[in-house]
């Protein structure tokens, strides 16, 4: 169960940091009512600034995967309970094809690609 | 001509060490410091010295005959890699040829700056005559060998950075962190922890009806201090134990697996290390009441079988400790090392030995004059509590005096 953290990716770190947690959550690694490492103690394993670690935390209460409970940190939360439309579902959806067709893959390309992905994460979050 | 006076004083020392071990081998050295304990008893039988006077000069000597191991352990440490590495910095083939050799030969100097401290001591306390207080100087050498190593070893790899091979240099962009739980009781004996726990109570509950038995003949401080004064030891060293379980850094992802396994056992080796010290301070507490209820005539007798038995534990653990050394070298050669991002830019913001982050949460930052305690950290304000109680529990209570 690892999260990772890429220099040359353009994205902030706590960004990364949240999309890492989000994928650990997807693929079942970290079940519903498992405890998140405490802001301060992630920020110390990573090295980096307790504010990045807290953004991190920010995003995914935001988008309802963790709930911040005061006295027993953080934990995943059931995401069933995810309240989010389609339309704010699919947007991340639509960026990544968006930038997979600009890459120039073909139509049937990108879909063996998506069917590999999504077996790969349903496949570890049963 | 410009005369280094560091190189004159090196290789003085260098050359009269090599001219000793040349007339006189390793070997014998060790074998004449082992002899020594047995001149000791002459000593001891000519000068009607006391029994457990006589087993701290002998554990000082096996002190002394340990360090010759630890001193050629460490002495050939920046060379384990190969002659392409010095510790873990990647250096260029004629690094040791000119730069380097330099670097190699203060990083050997540095070594015995303990003895600096020691031989003078150890001296005033052979002459004062106050031979309990060397087990206070090989503690204090510990702790003194331990910093002085990490701090030599890192100042030697500051030195040689400039004369690294450059794409070496270049910090790793991947890094990964284990998210994997990682809890105080995974690292837990029950059986050891429930002995640990029962010693105090058992040893309390002694002494308890042992000063109740005659109150006015017995000092409150005489009885428990130094029983006291051990499990604070205790609860330090289960302290220390609960940081380094939770001691956690990212990986290069590319060798996540090897750097991974390295760390687990280092972690290991470590809080074994701690459980055996945690180990002696409850045999010292349980041994305390026995002691102090023991007829003078039978307290020789039984303070040299108390020692004997320390003495052949002590043989045993240092044996062990070198066995789990060499493995634990072994599977750290397996980790190629490399730089990890600095996201911090810890060189920058940790410029002496002590600093105030509170916006970086690590206890040690990697500043750019070596380790630098971070006095915001939560560690550091019970690290230096604990200190500061240790002091006093030791001016307070009869402990070691």
């Amino acid at each position: 169960m690892f999260l990772t953290i890429d220099t040359n990716d353009p994205r902030p770190i706590y960004q990364q940091v949240a999309d890492g947690i989000k994928e650990l959550i997807a693929r079942g690694k970290l079940a519903e009512g498992a405890s998140l490492p405490p802001v301060r103690q992630l920020a110390v394993d990573l090295g980096v600034n307790l504010n990045t670690i807290a953004a991190a935390y920010r995003e995914l209460q935001k988008d309802g995967l963790i709930g911040i409970r005061h006295g027993s940190g953080s934990v995943v939360v059931s995401r069933t309970t995810t309240e989010r439309g389609q339309d704010e579902l699919l947007r991340p959806l639509r960026t990544a094809l968006t930038e997979l067709v600009l890459a120039g893959l073909s139509s049937s390309k990108i879909l063996s690609m998506v069917a590999r992905e999504l077996s790969t994460v349903g496949k570890e979050s049963k | 001509m410009h005369i280094d006076p560091y190189v004159v004083v090196f290789d003085t020392v260098f050359w009269l060490v090599r001219f000793l071990f040349w007339v006189v081998p390793s070997d014998v050295w060790r074998t004449c410091l082992l002899l020594l304990p047995a001149a000791f008893v002459g000593v001891q039988k000519a000068y009607n010295m006391d029994a457990s006077n006589l087993y701290f000069v002998i554990f000082y000597i096996f002190f002394w005959v340990v360090r010759i191991n630890g001193c050629v352990r460490r002495g050939r440490q920046p060379l384990l890699r190969g002659p392409e590495w010095f510790f873990n910095v990647r250096v260029q083939p004629d690094f040791y040829r000119g730069a380097g050799r330099k670097i190699l030969h203060r990083y050997w100097m540095r070594m015995f700056i303990p003895f600096a401290f020691d031989v003078p001591l150890a001296i005033t306390i052979f002459l004062s005559g106050r031979f309990p207080l060397l087990s206070w100087l090989i503690l204090g050498l510990c702790a003194l060998i331990h910093i002085n190593h990490s701090f030599s070893v890192d100042l030697a790899e500051r030195q040689a950075r400039p004369f690294a091979i450059l794409e070496a240099e270049q910090p790793v962009a991947s890094v990964a962190l284990s998210l994997t739980p990682r809890r105080l009781r995974d690292y837990t004996n029950r059986n050891v922890e429930l002995a640990l726990a029962l010693s105090p109570l058992v040893a309390f509950a002694w002494l308890v009806r042992y000063y109740f038995a005659t109150p006015e003949h017995h000092n409150l401080r005489l009885v428990f201090g130094v029983p006291a004064f051990l499990l604070y030891v205790q609860l330090g060293i289960l302290f220390i134990k609960r940081v380094v379980v939770a001691w956690r850094t990212s990986v290069p992802q590319a060798q996540a697996a090897e750097h991974m396994e390295a760390r687990e056992e280092t972690r290991k080796y470590y809080l074994q290390v701690c459980d055996w010290n945690r180990a002696v301070a409850s045999a010292g507490i349980l041994f305390w009441p026995i002691k102090i209820s023991a007829s003078p005539a039978g307290l020789s007798h039984l303070l040299s079988i108390w020692f004997a038995v320390w003495l052949v534990i002590g043989v045993v653990v240092t044996v062990w400790v070198e066995i789990r050394r060499k493995q634990l070298v072994t599977l750290a050669l397996h980790a190629r090392p490399v730089k990890l991002p600095d996201f911090l830019r810890q060189s920058e913001i940790a410029r002496w030995p002590v600093c105030y982050q509170p916006s970086a949460p690590m206890l040690i930052l990697k500043g750019a004059r070596g380790y630098s305690l971070n006095l915001a950290n939560k560690v550091t304000h019970l690290g230096a509590a604990y200190l500061i109680g240790l002091v006093a529990l030791f001016v307070v209570l009869p402990v070691g005096r």
